[in-house]
């Protein structure tokens, strides 16, 4: 089942993407007041990793008062494993602005931010067309009639920073400042852009409103397995035959992501793991292989979806390196307001760099193991954690692995 | 086939030999020509360009190593890695040395444990009055049939000069013209095969053990250079944007894999000549099993040539324990003549290479070659070379007289049965005038580079090559190092190359850099079982 990957929206053109789709948007303003409660009742999650039930992000900035409210449909996607947004941008521009006035409807927002990664210049540049044939278009007209404001579409290049994807990080760089996260609350919902509400939403996630708006909550719900709702873009990659992104139902099993869509582990080595994007969640391992890849069903694993990058480790590949590489990007990525944050995670890279090469020490494990357990909640936002997440769990289901490298 | 007996007894005809189209006897009769020889590519930047079929499956093997087997292990820093201790890698490294760079230089063997040493014609440079660059260009262009890229010959020619010049600085000796002085005295040139002047320098008939024995001593001497012997590399580091930054390699001693993170790397692992192509002797030593290019095309460089492969006319056919071992070209460069079993000339002995092994390949093919002990071939007339030259085998033709002795004949009395053998590999990894591959960081210089020589190398060229290109390489790489260390460095290309094999259906157990000929009694797999096991 293609929905986002369809490749008829693969289009340059506005024309050619009006032709197979714009229901979504068209239904919009026909009931405006219908568009909250069907993502509701299509069970749409927040695919930028959060999986937060998008309609009470919705409905929190529907509630409060304009003018000039704000959506940012984020965009900037830079950690490693994940590469769906880049696609949905470069790819099917028009998709994604769809979505993204699609919630400009429902929530009342005049300024549409579509916040990108200038790393990624198709992205960019397919973006700035796509918005340019949208601002001439009658349909953004009419979107600015229901909103009762002038719809402005403007395309704004993020710093490029892992940091610069927290909601709050794209508040203040949207504001045109420094991507420093905030302290929550509050909220974006209530004080975003210039204090103005503001709807932050990952690209993929607006992206999937227009087909719900379009074909149905019941039909977009049913495409999921069990109780998972709707479709997930996987990026997958690692130590498997054909990595690349995949679009399959919300739940499916991560033993067929690997072994059908993603060609099995390559050279037949045996599956060690998995890092879930990105990637700073609890390893998966072989007893994972049938667990549902939903936000729920790994949560309740004690992990979590997070981004759907899915960076697939076998027996041939080092957790201990994988996971100083990781660590060794958060490190580098730490904003550095918090001094647990930025300190915690140099020295967690520097330990396991240490290791890395063959001069840890037996004080080192242990180090790690008092770092792991002291570090998370201790930032303003996520980073930290993730980090911290991520080392307590290689340390904790592959102690070998660590102790090999201290012989 | 004649009997060895009949043929000393056939008295031999000086008289020049017959003259044949050259084109068609390459064609029929160089190993490189002959049917099923080559095979293309099939994965790999160079998919499509024939290759020998025991390099091909080397170059399209899986790696010795995986991402498992490197963590937690000592890491070494340098600015510029040298992969190899021959002649090309002492030189880089001894230029990158001298320009500023920290240097570590990684060998299989141990320093100067390589072909640069068996190099006993002479290094070839245009320094003589009637000599020009241009003919020494014009001679290697003609001889490499037109194959090799002219900007890495006139780079080679123009340093040739000046690298004896260098060479002479490091303290190297070289023979002087008859009756010249020592003080002030004119170099020795002579007319080496192939070419138009009289243009090869030599040091009696050692010239590459002299300029190894001043190279080797003058890195020893040199602060900033870490040598480490017998650490053969099995496979290349790069960081996450595909730039080549360091080398993981084996200690043979304590059995364990060493990481070795340089900002730049220069490849100076040689030939192929271990493979026995087409089942060839060699005259190459032990460690020529072509590492340097399965590791270098595993990261995306380009190869040239690798279908073209030098046989030395002269390598000893009899006695078998010494079979594939070189006599110098210098023997017919000072007049010694080649007979078939007849007692006739059959080819010009000063014509290239390719074109004389091919005639004695005729000669045996047809008919008209010597038998000794079951070993065919033809004969070098070493007593008519002594008639004509009294003293030339002691006195200038060392190295041959000694292996005369270790065969147990006087060859001032019985010629050599001589027959071509596997020496030189004519391409190799592609680089351009200042040694760098299509791999950002990856550097190449020696036998293990191409482009230089076409389809056939002139005597004399490959020491001024390693030379030359050894200095450019070396320069070249301690400018590209950066200021930065190295960061995230891993094996990440070896997950593409396992794709693109199981793409061409190629298979995957099949491992490489040989490292070390099968007969070597190395036990690699051993060694590197026990390293996850650790």
């Amino acid at each position: 089942m293609r929905v986002l990957t369809d490749p008829a929206l693969r289009v340059a053109a506005l024309a050619d993407h009006l032709a197979v789709a714009g229901d979504g948007l068209r239904a919009a303003l026909r009931d405006p007041a219908g568009i909250i409660p069907a993502i509701e009742a299509a069970g749409l999650r927040g695919l930028g990793g959060a999986g937060f039930p998008a309609h009470r992000k919705w409905a929190a900035v529907a509630a409060e008062p304009g003018p000039g409210k704000w959506i940012i449909a984020n965009g900037n996607e830079d950690e490693p494993g994940t590469f769906k947004d880049r696609f949905l941008l470069a790819e099917t521009p028009h998709q994604v602005i769809e979505g993204a006035l699609v919630a400009a409807v429902a929530v009342r927002a005049s300024r549409v931010a579509l916040y990108v990664n200038p790393r990624e210049a198709a992205g960019v540049r397919a973006l700035r067309e796509a918005a340019a044939a949208w601002e001439a278009h009658p349909l953004l007209a009419a979107v600015s009639a229901v909103v009762g404001e002038a719809v402005e579409l403007r395309v704004v290049e993020s710093s490029g920073l892992y940091i610069g994807g927290e909601e709050t990080a794209a508040v203040a760089s949207v504001q045109g400042g420094f991507p420093f996260p905030a302290l929550k609350p509050p909220f974006p919902a209530q004080h975003g852009v210039g204090g103005a509400p503001t709807l932050v939403n990952n690209v993929e996630t607006l992206a999937q409103a227009g087909h719900i708006l379009a074909k149905g909550a019941a039909w977009y719900r049913g495409l999921g397995i069990g109780d998972a709702a709707g479709v997930k873009l996987f990026s997958l990659s690692g130590d498997v035959l054909r990595p690349g992104l995949h679009e399959l139902p919300m739940g499916t099993s991560l033993r067929a992501l690997v072994f059908e869509h993603g060609g099995g582990m390559l050279g037949g080595r045996g599956f060690k793991a998995v890092f879930t994007g990105g990637p700073s969640n609890t390893l998966l391992t072989a007893a994972d292989l049938d667990v549902a890849m939903d936000f729920d069903s790994l949560r309740a694993r004690g992990s979590r979806l997070g981004t759907g990058a899915m960076i697939v480790v076998s027996d041939g590949t080092s957790i201990l390196r994988k996971t100083a590489e990781y660590v060794a990007f958060f490190a580098a990525s730490s904003c550095g307001q918090c001094p647990p944050c930025k300190v915690g995670t140099f020295q967690v890279a520097r330990l396991l760099e240490r290791l890395e090469a063959g001069a840890g020490r037996p004080g080192d494990l242990e180090a790690l193991r008092n770092l792991a357990a002291l570090l998370p909640g201790s930032g303003r936002c996520g980073l930290v954690d993730g980090a911290a997440t991520v080392l307590a769990s290689s340390l904790a289901t592959f102690p070998e692995e660590y102790a090999r490298a201290l012989r | 086939m004649i009997g060895w007996e009949q043929a000393l007894a056939t008295p031999r005809d000086a008289a020049p030999p017959p003259a044949f189209d050259k084109e068609s006897l390459l064609r029929g009769f160089h190993p490189d020509h002959a049917p099923g020889a080559m095979v293309p590519l099939r994965v790999g930047v160079s998919a499509g360009q024939p290759c020998p079929a025991a390099l091909a499956d080397l170059l399209q093997a899986n790696a010795l190593v995986e991402d498992v087997d490197i963590a937690g292990r000592a890491m070494r820093e340098a600015e510029v890695l040298v992969v190899g201790g021959g002649g090309a890698g002492c030189v880089a490294a001894l230029t990158a040395a001298r320009a500023g760079a920290r240097v570590l230089m990684l060998t299989k063997l141990r320093m100067g444990d390589g072909n640069t040493v068996m190099a006993e014609g002479g290094i070839q440079a245009a320094v003589g009055a009637e000599d020009s660059l241009q003919r020494h260009y014009e001679d290697t262009l003609r001889a490499g049939h037109f194959r090799a890229d002219r900007a890495l010959v006139a780079a080679m020619v123009q340093d040739g000069p000046e690298a004896i010049r260098w060479l002479i600085q490091q303290g190297m000796g070289f023979d002087l013209a008859e009756g010249e002085d020592r003080i002030g005295g004119h170099l020795r040139r002579k007319k080496p095969g192939g070419a138009t002047a009289a243009r090869l320098l030599s040091f009696r008939d050692y010239t590459g053990l002299e300029l190894m024995r001043v190279i080797r001593e003058a890195v020893l001497l040199t602060p900033g250079i870490t040598v480490l012997e017998r650490h053969p590399a099995v496979e290349l580091l790069t960081d996450p944007h595909g730039r080549c930054a360091g080398a993981v390699a084996l200690d043979l001693e304590r059995r364990e894999i060493l990481l070795a993170r340089a900002g730049a790397v220069v490849l100076a692992t040689g030939g192929a000549g271990r493979l026995h192509l087409s089942g060839f002797p060699t005259s190459n030593h032990y460690g020529a099993t072509a590492d340097g290019l399965v590791l270098a095309y595993r990261l995306g460089a380009r190869l040239r040539e690798v279908e073209s492969f030098q046989y030395h006319p002269t390598g000893i056919a009899w006695p078998p324990h010494l079979a594939g071992t070189l006599i110098s070209e210098a023997a017919r460069a000072a007049g010694g003549k080649l007979f078939n079993g007849l007692g006739d000339r059959f080819v010009d002995e000063l014509a290239p290479r390719d074109v004389v092994a091919a005639a004695i390949l005729r000669e045996i093919a047809e008919g008209r070659a010597v038998a000794r002990e079951g070993c065919a071939g033809v004969l070098l007339d070493t007593p008519g070379l002594e008639a004509a030259q009294p003293g030339i085998l002691a006195k200038r033709l060392v190295t041959l007289s000694h292996l005369a002795h270790r065969a147990g004949f006087d060859p001032a009395r019985e010629p050599f049965l001589i027959r071509p053998t596997l020496h030189y590999q004519n391409g190799g990894i592609a680089i351009d005038a200042e040694g760098r591959t299509a791999v950002p960081g990856l550097f190449c210089a020696g036998e293990a580079s191409g482009g230089l020589h076409g389809l056939n190398r002139l005597m004399g060229n490959a020491l001024l090559e390693l030379v030359a290109f050894g200095r450019r390489a070396g320069a070249a790489a301690a400018e590209a190092v950066r200021e930065d260390r190295p960061r995230g460095v891993g094996l990440t290309h070896l997950a593409e190359w396992e794709r693109g094999l199981v793409a061409a259906g190629l298979p995957l157990d099949r491992r490489a850099p040989m490292v070390f000929p099968a007969y070597g009694n190395v036990d690699l797999a051993a060694m590197l079982r026990k390293r996850v096991a650790a």
